[in-house]
Formats: C-alpha cells, sequence, structure tokens
C-alpha cells in the first residue's frame, strides 16, 4: 500500500516526458529543440549527481570532471578514427567510471572536507592535463570536427533527430536511476548518511554504497559529457572547468537531490532559465548564484519537494505480536580476551575479559570514564582494539568491520540514539531488517509491537520524545534477529514505566535464548534482571559476579559508590 | 644568486597564501564549515584595491600600503556579509549546507566582478613603488620584500589580538566550545560573525598584495581556495600555524618545481601531492587540531 504510493511519484517525470515531446514535436522552434536537447544531456549529469550528492551525502566536485572525461573520451576518439557512437559512448562510460573507480579507494573514506577537496584537487588536475596535453586533446582550443551520432548507417542530424536519441537515453538513465534507487535503498542511504556510525552496527555496508553511488555519478556523468560533445561538435576544456560542476551542482539543489522528478526540474529548469531571464545579461550568472544560496536556505529539498509531497501514512489497526523465540539467533556465545584500547595516552580498556553465554543477562556498572562504552565500541568494531581478541560465536572477530560483526548475530544501542532524521519509525526498523543479513527475520510489524510501537508505526523518529527513541532503537537493533545485544545506557532517562517495560523486554529475550549485555547506572534498573554484574574502573574489570556479591563488593562501593557511604 | 631572488619570490608568495589560509582557518575554526567563498574574498581585495587606486592621485608614494585600510575595511565587510547570509541561516543543518551556500556566494563575488569589471587580468598599484635593489650581486625586488613586511605586520597584528585581547580570548573560547562559552555568556554569533570579518580582511589583504605581481581576474577564486585548502590540509585541520606552514611549503614546492621544469607542472605535481597525502594520511600531514565532535 505505501509502496503503491510511492511508485506512482514515477507517473509524474512520466508525465512531464510526454508533455515535452509533444512540445518538441509540435510546437518547438529549431532553438527550443536544441534547448531540449541539452536539458537532456545535464537531466543524466544530474541523475548521476543525485547518487553521490544526494543518497549519499558526499560532497563531490568531481562530477564536472567526469562529464570531461566522457566528453574527450568521445571527442579524441571520434576525431581520431571515428569509430562510431556504439564503440566511442560505451568507451566515454567507461573511462569516467575507471577514473571514478581509482580515485575511490583513497578518496571515498575521507570525511566531508577532504573528500570535498580531494575531488576538486582531482577535478583541477584533470583540467591541467587537457589545457597543456596539446597532442592528445587540442590544448586550449580543444579538438573540432567531431561526428555527428551514427547507428547502424542512420544519422541523427541537429534538431528533432538529435533530440530524440538524447531523450531516449535520458529516459534510459531515469529508467536506471529509479531501478537502482528504489524506495528500499533510498530509506538504506538515508540512514547511511543520516546515521553514519549506526549504520554499519545493524550490518550496513556502508563504504560499499558509497563506493556504488560514486561510480554511478561517474558513470552517468561520461554519459552526459559523450552527448554533450556529439551536440556541440567540439570538445574543449571548459567541458571540464568549475562551470559545469557548477551548473550540476544548482540544477540539483535547485530541483532535488533525491529523486528523478527533482533531476527533470532542475536540468529544464535550468537551461531555458538564461532565455527566460535575458534581461540580465551579464548579470545572469550573479542571479543564478542568488538563486542556489536562496533554495539552500529556503527550499533545502529543492522545487520537486513542493510537487510531491511523501504520502501521509496511518497506524495500522491490529498486529500480531512477534514471539521472542523468532527474534533470537540462538547459540551465540561472545567471549572477550585481555582487550586494551588506548585514547592519547589515557588507557580506556586495560585487559579486559568478558564472556556473555546465550540467554545470559549481564549487566555493566562503573563510573564516566570505566570504558564502559570503549568496550561497547570495541566489541562490535566501532572501535579496534590494540591487543586482545573478540570471538563472536567462534569466529574471531577482533579486526573485522562493525558491519561484518554485526551480520555474525551481535546488535547494539548507542548512548545517544543514532536515528535518522526524516525516516518513519516502521521505515527505520524495516532497513534494519534487510540488511540483517539472517534467513527469516521478523516481521517489521510484529516486531514494532513486540517493543510496544504499534501505535507510532508511521511518525518519523525525530518527532519522537527521547524514551520512545530509546526504544525505536531497541526494536531496531532486534530486528537483525542477533544472538547478542548490547545496549548502552538504556534507561537513561527512561520513566520507571518505561524502565520496567524495557526491564520485562529483556527478560523475555533472553529467555528465549539471546545473550544481553547492560551497560548502565541504575542499579535499581539493573539488580532485578541481571544474571551478573560487572563493575569497570579505570579501564579495568574490578568485579564480576552475581549482583548481590558485586554491589558488596568493597572494590565496586570505593570505586562507585566512595568509601563512605555504608 | 639566482637562487636568491627565487626563494624572495617564494617567501613573498608564501606570506601571501598563509594570509588567505589563516584567514580560511579563523573561519574554519569558528563554525567548523568550510567558507568556499574564500578564494573569491581574495579575488574581491584585489579589485577592491583596482578600484579604489583610481582615486589615489598620480606619483604618490607607498600607493599600496595607503590602500590597505581600505581594502582590509570593504574586506572584513565582505566577510560579515558572507556570514550572516550563507551561515547564520543554516549553523544547524550538516556541512554539506555551508559548502553549497558558500559555492553559491563564490560564484555571485566572482560573476559580479566579471560583470563590473570584465574578465580581462587587472593590476593593482604596487606597496611601495617598483624595481628593486642590488644584495650581493642579486636583484632583490621591492615588492617581494614589501609583501613580506606587510604580511608578517598583518600577521603580527592577528596573533595580538587573539593571545593579549579580550575579543581574542573570547574567540578563540567560542573555537574551541561554542556551547561552553555561550554558558559563560559570550555572545557566540558575534563572535562567529567576528571571525569571519577578520577571515575575510585577511584573504582581501592578500589579494592586494598579489594583484601588483601576478595580476587579478574574476576567475581566480578556484585556485585561490583550493590552494588554502591544500595548505591547511598540510598543516593539520584547524592550525593557524599549521596553515602558515602549509602555506609556505606550497609557494617553495610551486616556485621550485616551476623554476625546474614549468608552471602547468608545479601545479599537477601539487595536486597529484595532495592526493597522496590523503592517501597515505587520511587525516592530514601533521593531524587534526580540529576534531569532529560526535
Amino acid at each position: 500500500m505505501i509502496r503503491a504510493v510511492r511508485s506512482s511519484s514515477f507517473a509524474i517525470p512520466a508525465a512531464v516526458v510526454a508533455v515535452l515531446a509533444v512540445y518538441a514535436l509540435g510546437f518547438a522552434s529549431s532553438y527550443d529543440q536544441r534547448l531540449l536537447t541539452l536539458a537532456g544531456v545535464y537531466l543524466i549529469l544530474v541523475l548521476g549527481y543525485q547518487f553521490i550528492f544526494g543518497h549519499a551525502g558526499a560532497l563531490s566536485l568531481a562530477q564536472g570532471s567526469f562529464f570531461g572525461v566522457g566528453a574527450y573520451t568521445t571527442g579524441i576518439l571520434a576525431t581520431a578514427w571515428n569509430p562510431g557512437f556504439v564503440v566511442t559512448f560505451p568507451l566515454s562510460i567507461l573511462c569516467a567510471s575507471l577514473i571514478a573507480g581509482l580515485v575511490a579507494i583513497p578518496v571515498l573514506r575521507l570525511q566531508t572536507h577532504y573528500f570535498a577537496l580531494a575531488t576538486l584537487a582531482l577535478s583541477q588536475l584533470l583540467l591541467l592535463v587537457a589545457v597543456n596535453w596539446e597532442g592528445l586533446t587540442g590544448g586550449a582550443n580543444g579538438l573540432a570536427g567531431v561526428p555527428p551520432i551514427e547507428v547502424l548507417g542512420w544519422t541523427a542530424s541537429r534538431g528533432l533527430p538529435l533530440l530524440a536519441v538524447v531523450w531516449a537515453i535520458a529516459g534510459t538513465a531515469m529508467l536506471v536511476a529509479r531501478w537502482q534507487m528504489g524506495p528500499d535503498r533510498t530509506a538504506s542511504f538515508t540512514v547511511a548518511r543520516e546515521a553514519p556510525i549506526a549504520a554499519p552496527a545493524f550490518g550496513m555496508d556502508t563504504q560499499m554504497m558509497r563506493f556504488r553511488a560514486f561510480l554511478l555519478s561517474a558513470a552517468f556523468g561520461g554519459a552526459a559529457g559523450a552527448l554533450f560533445v556529439h551536440t556541440n561538435r567540439v570538445v574543449s576544456p571548459e567541458t571540464l572547468g568549475f562551470g559545469v560542476m557548477v551548473t550540476c551542482l544548482t540544477m540539483t539543489v535547485v530541483g532535488g537531490r533525491y529523486t528523478v522528478l527533482g533531476a527533470l526540474i532542475g536540468a529544464l529548469l535550468l537551461t531555458h532559465l538564461p532565455e527566460w531571464l535575458r534581461d540580465l545579461d551579464r548579470y545572469y550568472l550573479v542571479a543564478l548564484g542568488v538563486l542556489l544560496l536562496v533554495m539552500v536556505v529556503f527550499a533545502p529539498n529543492g522545487l520537486a519537494a513542493f510537487v510531491s509531497r511523501s504520502p501521509s501514512r496511518t497506524a495500522p489497526n491490529s498486529l500480531a505480536t512477534a514471539h521472542p523465540a523468532d527474534l533470537v539467533r540462538g547459540d551465540v556465545r561472545l567471549v572477550a580476551t585481555a582487550l586494551s584500547k588506548t585514547y592519547g595516552g589515557i588507557r580506556a580498556l586495560d585487559g579486559v575479559s568478558l564472556d556473555l553465554q546465550p540467554g545470559e543477562i549481564v549487566g555493566i556498572i562503573g563510573p564516566n570514564g570505566a570504558g564502559k562504552t570503549t568496550l561497547a565500541n570495541v566489541l562490535t568494531g566501532t572501535a579496534r582494539a590494540e591487543s586482545g581478541t573478540v570471538l563472536v560465536a567462534g569466529i574471531d572477530v577482533t579486526k573485522r568491520n562493525p558491519h561484518e560483526i554485526a551480520r555474525l548475530g551481535i546488535a547494539r544501542t548507542f548512548q545517544t540514539p543514532q536515528l535518522p532524521s526524516g525516516l518513519s519509525v516502521e521505515d527505520i526498523v524495516e532497513t534494519a531488517r534487510r540488511h540483517a543479513a539472517v534467513p527469516q527475520p521478523p516481521e517489521t510489524n510484529a516486531l514494532l509491537s513486540f517493543c510496544g510501537l504499534a501505535s507510532i508505526v508511521p511518525i518519523a523518529a525525530d518527532t519522537l520524545p527521547h524514551g520512545t527513541r530509546r526504544m525505536v532503537e531497541i526494536c531496531r537493533a532486534v530486528a537483525a534477529r542477533p544472538g547478542i545485544l548490547i545496549l548502552d545506557e538504556p534507561a537513561a532517562g527512561l520513566t520507571p514505566k518505561e524502565q520496567l517495560d524495557l526491564g520485562t523486554l529483556c527478560r523475555s529475550l533472553a529467555t528465549a535464548g539471546m545473550g544481553i549485555l547492560l551497560i548502565d547506572h541504575n542499579i535499581d534498573f539493573l539488580r532485578p534482571i541481571t544474571d551478573r554484574l560487572v563493575c569497570m574502573d579505570a579501564g579495568r574489570i574490578v568485579a564480576d559476579g552475581p549482583p548481590g556479591e558485586t554491589l558488596e563488593d568493597p572494590r565496586v562501593r570505593e570505586a562507585y559508590f566512595g568509601l563512605d557511604i555504608q | 644568486m639566482l637562487i636568491a631572488q627565487l626563494l624572495l619570490n617564494a617567501l613573498a608568495l608564501g606570506a601571501a597564501y598563509a594570509l588567505v589560509a589563516i584567514g580560511f582557518v579563523l573561519v574554519l575554526n569558528a563554525t567548523t564549515a568550510v567558507n568556499f567563498a574564500h578564494g573569491e574574498s581574495v579575488v574581491a581585495g584585489g579589485f577592491a584595491a583596482v578600484a579604489l587606486a583610481l582615486f589615489l592621485p598620480d606619483g604618490i608614494a607607498l600607493p599600496g600600503l595607503i590602500l590597505l585600510p581600505g581594502v582590509l575595511a570593504l574586506s572584513a565587510i565582505l566577510g560579515l556579509a558572507i556570514g550572516a547570509l550563507a551561515y547564520l541561516p543554516i549553523r544547524d543543518r550538516p556541512p554539506v549546507s555551508v559548502f553549497v551556500t558558500t559555492i553559491a556566494v563564490g560564484i555571485i563575488i566572482a560573476n559580479g566582478l566579471n560583470a563590473t569589471f570584465g574578465a580581462a587580468p587587472r593590476t593593482a598599484p604596487p606597496l611601495v613603488g617598483t624595481g628593486g635593489f642590488e644584495l650581493a650581486g642579486a636583484v632583490l625586488s621591492r615588492q617581494s620584500l614589501a609583501i613580506i613586511a606587510t604580511a608578517v605586520a598583518l600577521l603580527g597584528g592577528l596573533a595580538f589580538l587573539l593571545q593579549r585581547t579580550q575579543l581574542g580570548r573570547r574567540f578563540r573560547a567560542c573555537s574551541q566550545d561554542p556551547e561552553m562559552a555561550r554558558a559563560l555568556g559570550i555572545r557566540v554569533t558575534r563572535m562567529t560573525l567576528a571571525g569571519f570579518m577578520i577571515g575575510t580582511a585577511l584573504a582581501g589583504a592578500a589579494g592586494l598584495l598579489l594583484a601588483h605581481q601576478f595580476f587579478v581576474t574574476p576567475a581566480d577564486g578556484a585556485i585561490l581556495i583550493l590552494k588554502a585548502y591544500i595548505a591547511v590540509v598540510i598543516g593539520g585541520w584547524g592550525s593557524l600555524r599549521g596553515a602558515a606552514a602549509g602555506a609556505l611549503l606550497i609557494a617553495l614546492f610551486e616556485v621550485g618545481v616551476a623554476a625546474l621544469a614549468s608552471q602547468p607542472v608545479a601545479e599537477g605535481a601539487l595536486y597529484v601531492a595532495v592526493l597522496l597525502i590523503l592517501l597515505f594520511r587520511p587525516q592530514g600531514l601533521f593531524g587534526e587540531t580540529q576534531q569532529v565532535r560526535a
């Protein structure tokens, strides 16, 4: 039902294209046809940029360069040998993708500001090569005399034939973009973008997602560049200049960075805008800058957001509740041995060993800075231990990535709930369920019902009160059907009633065989539900035993409560 | 003695780059965001000097130095506008948003200048007159020496401002922990805007210093922001001293490689070097001063 509403949003782009077709055939002058052709070229470029800038959320400044690489590949091959469009077009796409693949390894793991710099340096480097390697590229003048598109002896001459070819390819590009970024994957990218630390913790390979997005953006850019050269019949360094990048960025921001409709609006509007704003003359580009600024400040989701609002949804009336036994992956044992980790001279973990059996609830207490969260981070791969080993179900995961560890059956929550903004509770849990990589993940709605969240299924998670956000995060963690659950300060900020519900939930999961590690300060919450209580201080475990014994231990009383309290 | 001349040129270029890079870091520390319009601010400073020079009487001594206060003031106003329009309205959004708004401001400045002055290179008056003097067989350019002296004086003034004045202490407090600073009653927004004003004023001054010898065109901003950016990555993200060191290194590298090979080779080698640095040291050459706040 929800999916059906979303899929129909493709109806609007289809209708726009149909109207354009009628306009192009019946009313457009040859100049209008040229503008429409350019709009089709830019549409492909923008669709590509949406992958990396929109969905992956990374500011790539190399999209114009992939366009230029595609342009030069076609330009050089076509003027030197003219092997035909069926050869040059795929090669243009390939060359742009290859360059993206080459730089992706060093570049994609970089944080925002370094990623932008690296892609900018790459683009300047390519521009330098194009201007200075005159033998290959024709230098500053470029290469003239690029032949028109020829397929099987038919020539796409200027005007309608070229327009038809470009828009046929642009139409294909829209379908590919739609196929690559369906509702499910869009939700996954939203999570990876908005909650980058949490996403790997439930099995999401965010690096691979970014890599794919970057390659796709380059491939689309290369295709657009190739078509641009066939439209202009010349290739010059301008195709590699920052101007193309700025045009692409503006189109994406003005139209919208996530949807096919957004790309369509951006490309059509900004290719026609110079014509409509002809009176501004030399100041047109200034106006363009103002438009870009105003859009980011006042309409960050672009014009497309005004056309198609996301459908409002209602909570389902009744839901079947999941059985705890269906939520637990059996027989996952966690064994950590002699873990050590330092942060700038502070020993956050100093030889910590811990054993968590299936069905066991272990609480971890300790003063602030004792290393509790570091332990959770090291166990789940979010941080890496300097020495020691972590075994999950008998497999050494000490050097594995978080998403790999998660897939072996460890799930976790975070001290500050890491929930993406803009997604509904259902989407968040559903996304985690899809990335779980287990044979029978629980039904999302049954799971939500089990966690007592049935009534808030359609609500955006970022609008919920704190206690409910925590429960959503726990629900998301359980969605992967883990064998081990690590909860970092789950009771903090919960009402007594919520704490009680949380305790009951933990107990029923443990009874079904889940091993649960509870990091918390609240002794009243921990004491009745834990089988063992571990106390940490200064990176070491100072006590480990039944709750009663641990709380009586003099070292615990010293470390945690201060000596005087009797 | 060619080496002495080359070294002096490199130091002069490095001094001007240092002003740009330090201005970049001031804004960075005040906002944790990259001000992409910073390159265009340098260009705007150069054109401000070109425009103001029209009002100078002929044959005046120290023409460039006389223009300096005016360029600093105009650039500070520009910085205030950038901060108020492109940063404050979206300060709570992800950093990518500020990238895009400042790119937009860069487009506005570059094309505004292009529409007003045209795309041809312009030159600003020299700081203290042209020519050079001979020292142990080397001809030392007066302009190069004046650039170094002016940059050192400006940076000395900045150091005094940051270390010795109440404004500087407040500014540094805001950079380190804006929430704590606000809790202590410091007006963080004002300090942020002060960062934009001072940072952009330094960029404008660099524009004046560069615009005599190297000319200035409206399209120069992209290269200048890239150099400042690289200097900051080399010197350590968020470090003022590091930015100055990075700027000097870049200038030495550029002038050195250009003397041995050519200017395009020097620029290309610089970009390759940056990509290699990011490959092997993803946290920059000397580590980050400015940590990402979780």
